[in-house]
């Protein structure tokens, strides 16, 4: 398995358990609609943007550290994929629930963050299987 | 309409230069077994600058291991 392939492998699995945790968490508060639930949104919204802001600046090394010039060639076509996936995601998001709510709804301000968060945990899992998938479509020629 | 094909002596020269293996050769121009898995198999054409590593390795010139065919 090349660093790519693990550095994949890595991020789907954190993507999907925060996603998981993110999404039982949320679902719960919802639930529950207690008073105060709102603190409790933005204090894991703070935590989740404060942490994405240390990963993203204050990385050590490139995040294409070690990858040749095929994987770092992969990368870039996932990446493409990715930014597709999130473009998708983001109308989806923002269009489904104007046509099922209708025009003269409102949502809460604090949602608006949790829809970013989703939207980069899509890109990000759909930017992870990619480069798995393109990486085992190659794998199946070896010596 | 064209399409372009590179063909490549790699798994040749590997076995003609003390059958290589294909990790010993990946670790002498620096890249992943897998690279060079994809070059051999005509799935990856590799970089100038990565061409000429392989073709320094075997000891022959580029054109001996890579050949560009144009069939229009």
């Amino acid at each position: 398995m090349t660093k790519l392939q693990k550095s994949a492998w890595f991020n789907l699995i954190a993507v999907s358990m925060c996603a998981i945790v993110g999404g039982v968490g949320f679902s719960l508060l919802s639930l529950l609609n207690a008073k105060g639930i709102h603190l409790i949104f933005i204090f894991f919204i703070v935590g989740s943007l404060t942490g994405l802001g240390i990963c993203v600046f204050y990385r050590k090394k490139s995040p294409e550290a070690g990858f040749d010039e095929r994987e770092r060639m992969i990368n870039k076509r996932a990446f493409g994929m990715a930014a597709c996936a999130l473009t998708i995601f983001l109308a989806c998001i923002c269009i489904i629930p104007f046509f099922v709510l209708g025009g003269q709804n409102v949502i809460k301000v604090y949602y608006l963050p949790l829809i970013f968060l989703g939207t980069l945990f899509a890109a990000q899992f759909v930017h992870s299987v990619a480069i798995l998938v393109m990486c085992a479509l190659e794998d199946d020629d070896e010596q | 309409m064209s399409s372009d094909r590179l063909s490549n002596k790699v798994r040749r020269l590997r076995f003609d230069n003390g059958e290589l293996t294909q990790q010993q050769l990946a670790d002498r121009v620096g890249v992943t077994r897998q690279t060079i898995i994809a070059i051999e198999a005509g799935k990856y054409a590799p970089s100038l600058p990565l061409a000429f590593k392989l073709a320094r390795t075997f000891g022959v010139s580029i054109e001996e291991v890579f050949e560009y065919e144009n069939e229009r």
